[in-house]
């Protein structure tokens, strides 16, 4: 040892009398201040986070700071399930009282904040200010983010294509609808990794052909049989950065669709990443979406157990599974909010902050989707009708009894296309609406 | 025959020295209670000597002694077992002839206390639990979920200064003390109490042949066990590795710790003394096994000439057969009988045989 004690290291409790110990010292983490106000350091004007130029911006006199930290990526660290972290996550519930009052440094007005916004924009001098909000355990705040990559003014754009994009809705929406300001909001998710190892068993059908004696017919015939065998087999997958929603505050379905944030551009949370824009706290503890993130795993897995067997004729399946090396992450990804308004109804539309991907409420023409079912039945329906006539002249005409007959076959046909069209049609229709 | 010169006292009753010039053993023994023969290698060669010679340069009274710890009970049981599979054991191989010679035997250790300073470095482990899950599924049943917890240690460097006294540190005081504890296993010396004459009654006590500094670097070898884990506890940790220090150490004081063990042996075919030990403390029995290849070719002559005289006895039959045609398959079963009889006289020989060179592989020098 050249120096002692190593630079870095400092003095520990000792339970033995004469032993002296000494331990890297913790990082203490830099006294921050529970609320962090962004103010241009030349001009005094309220900075935000430029999405364009990646950092601190001062839309006064045009001051720039760049980001205080880079990218980690898949990197960031992961905290594993301790009994202390999950017992501590248990307790944080929420994230304290139901509104708390903010005093703006800048024009000292005293606003009252809902539970579990991150950010304040003062109505009165428009500062924008990032609360630093307490947890139990220092995991369980954001520690890192992935930062807004689409920049607002296009999300007009990519709202107007989306809303023209389906033939369903109605014609008027594209042309008339004006969608509102999207605005920035970091949404909490929480990232699982895990490795899960499962065993299963059960019968799987075999087709066998076989033949038999038909005593009423007294003849051989054949038939196909289904032989069950048992099989079993041992499956193992990994999941890395599965996300799992944090927030109650937006439609979970609207969320999944719009789930493709790429967790490789993670970055340490800092405050001015979050200024100007929206971010809010997990409302959906560590458990429950821990919850969540290991039932869809386990759907995974016994998807992954079930193409091992030989045919796809289960039954009687069974299989334990065991999860190692869970561990998880709590994130914020950036995402645009914006509703429009459409015959007295409202409708919200998210953008993906970081690819672009949107995902929203759009209304149905129902009257549309009716029509494009009845073209989808009609040449069916007519055809078969052409069969049924050309069949009835038989009569006076005798080779037109063929005629119909192939007719009706094939009008059959069309029908039963038409029919799967016309209900693939309405579930997407119903999907579309039912967001 | 023996002078007061050749005394050595300070261990209670006063004791001598003896050295077999056979196997180069050293003893300290009662005045009143010298063997004839050479506890280890039954040799009649034993000789008194002076203490402070250069054969018994360390005769100081011990500090601590284990005691025998494993009574007669377990000593009868332990070498009736070692005597009953010998096929053919030697003369005087029996569980009886065994327990009649044998002895009680204290073997020495080096304890040693020293003084250590160091600046040292380590891992430290701390364990904790995390929570994970067990799931189970069977259709019609839904998925069952279990809460596992598992242990993991998690790992930090550790640095200090140490400066500690540490007290009796054992270290071999005998060049065969391994091989002891490789065919014995070895003692637990915590078990270790203050010395007391009364505990050694008769019992004879070897001398160490290994000095204290020959014994410093396996001393060391504890002392860094000792400081390696005084550190962990320290640190408040569960456990530790990769523990480095480089000790100076001062104020050795060097004394003697006793082992227990029980000694006795028997003679093989050409006369050699096997030796057969005991742990005194465990019972735990080591002993080489000689199946008597002489006894066994007299078994085998026996055998071979009852089927001799059966044979001529059949020949005879056989030849009055002549006569009286029946008495010829008497003749020839008779001759049969002698043949399997024969043949049979060879199995002695070869089991001893047999078993003899199973025994090769058992070390024998301690």
């Amino acid at each position: 040892m050249t120096q002692f004690p190593p630079e870095g290291y400092g003095p520990v409790a000792s339970q033995v009398a004469g032993i002296e110990i000494f331990a890297p010292a913790p990082k203490t983490p830099e006294a921050a201040p529970d609320v962090v106000d962004f103010k241009c350091p030349r001009c005094q004007a309220t900075t935000a986070y430029s999405v364009e130029d990646g950092g601190l911006r001062c839309a006064h006199c045009g001051y720039y700071e760049p980001p205080a930290t880079s990218t980690v990526g898949k990197g960031a660290q992961e905290f594993e399930f301790t009994v202390t972290t999950v017992s501590a996550a248990r307790q944080a519930q929420g994230w304290g009282t139901e509104r708390r009052e903010l005093h703006c440094e800048h024009c000292g007005a005293q606003t009252s904040l809902p539970q579990g916004d991150l950010t304040h924009t003062c109505p009165f001098c428009g500062s924008n200010q990032v609360m630093q909000l307490e947890s139990p355990q220092d995991q369980l705040r954001p520690r890192f983010l992935v930062p807004f990559k689409v920049e607002p003014g296009d999300c007009q754009k990519i709202a107007r294509e989306w809303l023209g994009s389906s033939w369903m809705t109605p014609q008027a929406l594209k042309r008339s609808t004006r969608v509102a300001d999207f605005t920035g909001v970091y949404m909490p998710y929480w990232t699982f990794d895990a490795q899960s190892a499962a065993d299963w068993r059960a019968e799987v059908g075999h087709q066998v052909t076989e033949r038999y004696y038909d005593s009423s017919s007294k003849s051989w015939k054949t038939r196909i049989k289904i032989v069950w065998r048992w099989e079993s087999g041992h499956a193992q997958r990994t999941f890395d950065d599965l996300l799992i929603p944090g927030t109650t505050r937006f439609s979970k379905v609207l969320l999944e669709r719009m789930q493709t944030f790429d967790t490789k551009a993670l970055v340490p949370y800092a405050p001015s990443y979050l200024a100007g824009l929206l971010a809010h706290a997990y409302d959906v503890a560590l458990e429950p979406a821990w919850k969540t993130s290991r039932e869809e795993m386990r759907a995974a897995t016994q998807q992954t157990c079930r193409g091992q067997a030989s045919t796809g004729e289960i039954r009687n399946f069974s299989m334990s599974l065991d999860f190692s090396d869970e561990s998880w992450r709590y994130v914020l990804v950036p995402v645009y909010v914006a509703a429009y308004q459409y015959d007295g109804e409202t409708y919200q539309v998210l953008v993906n902050g970081q690819t672009g991907d949107v995902a929203g409420q759009r209304p149905v023409d129902w009257t549309k989707v009716w029509l494009a079912v009845g073209g989808m039945l009609a040449p069916g329906v007519l055809l078969g009708l052409f069969g049924v006539l050309a069949s009835v002249l038989e009569v006076v005409l005798p080779p037109s009894l063929a005629v119909g007959a192939f007719v009706i076959v094939f009008a059959f046909i069309l029908l039963i296309m038409g029919i799967v069209f016309a209900a693939l049609t309405i579930i997407k229709a119903r999907e579309m609406d039912d967001v | 025959m023996m002078s007061e010169s050749t005394l050595v006292s300070g261990w209670g009753a006063p004791r001598i020295p003896l050295i077999c010039n056979q196997c180069d053993w050293r003893y300290l023994v009662l005045v009143d209670a010298v063997p004839t023969a050479c506890p280890h290698c039954a040799s009649p060669e034993i000789e008194a000597l002076a203490p402070g010679t250069a054969q018994f340069p360390y005769v100081a009274a011990p500090e601590l002694i284990i005691l025998f710890a494993a009574g007669a009970e377990v000593v009868s049981r332990q070498v009736a077992a070692f005597a009953e599979e010998i096929p053919v054991p030697p003369e005087g191989l029996s569980a009886e002839a065994l327990l009649g010679s044998v002895q009680r035997l204290f073997v020495p250790m080096w304890l040693v206390d020293a003084d250590a300073e160091s600046l040292w470095q380590a891992e430290v482990g701390f364990d904790y639990e995390v929570v994970s899950h067990r799931e189970r599924y069977a259709d019609g049943g839904g998925w069952q979920t279990q809460e596992v917890r598992e242990s993991r240690a998690r790992w930090e460097p550790r640095v200090g200064r140490l400066a500690r006294h540490y007290d009796n540190i054992a270290a071999p005081a005998l060049t065969s003390h391994q091989a002891l504890e490789r065919v014995l296993g070895g003692y637990d010396l915590r078990a270790a109490v203050r010395y007391d004459p009364a505990a050694l009654a008769d019992a004879l006590v070897r001398v160490p042949d290994r000095t204290p500094e020959a014994a410093w670097p396996d001393a060391q070898v504890g002392v860094r066990r000792r400081a390696q884990d005084e550190c962990r506890e320290a640190a408040g940790a569960d456990h530790v590795r990769d523990f480095r220090w480089s000790p100076s150490y001062s104020g050795n004081n060097w004394t003697l710790l006793l082992l227990p063990l029980y000694v006795t042996h028997y003679r093989d075919d050409e006369g050699v003394a096997q030796r057969i030990l005991l742990n005194g403390q465990t019972g735990q029995l080591y002993g080489v096994k000689r199946g008597s290849a002489a006894r066994a070719q007299r078994r085998a002559l026996i055998i071979g000439a009852t089927s001799l005289v059966i044979f001529a006895l059949s020949l005879m039959v056989a030849l009055l057969g002549l006569l009286l045609p029946p008495l010829l398959i008497v003749g020839i079963l008779g001759a049969v009988l002698a043949l399997l009889i024969g043949a049979g006289a060879l199995i002695p020989i070869g089991r001893v045989a047999l078993f003899n060179r199973r025994q090769r592989d058992i070390p024998v020098e301690v």
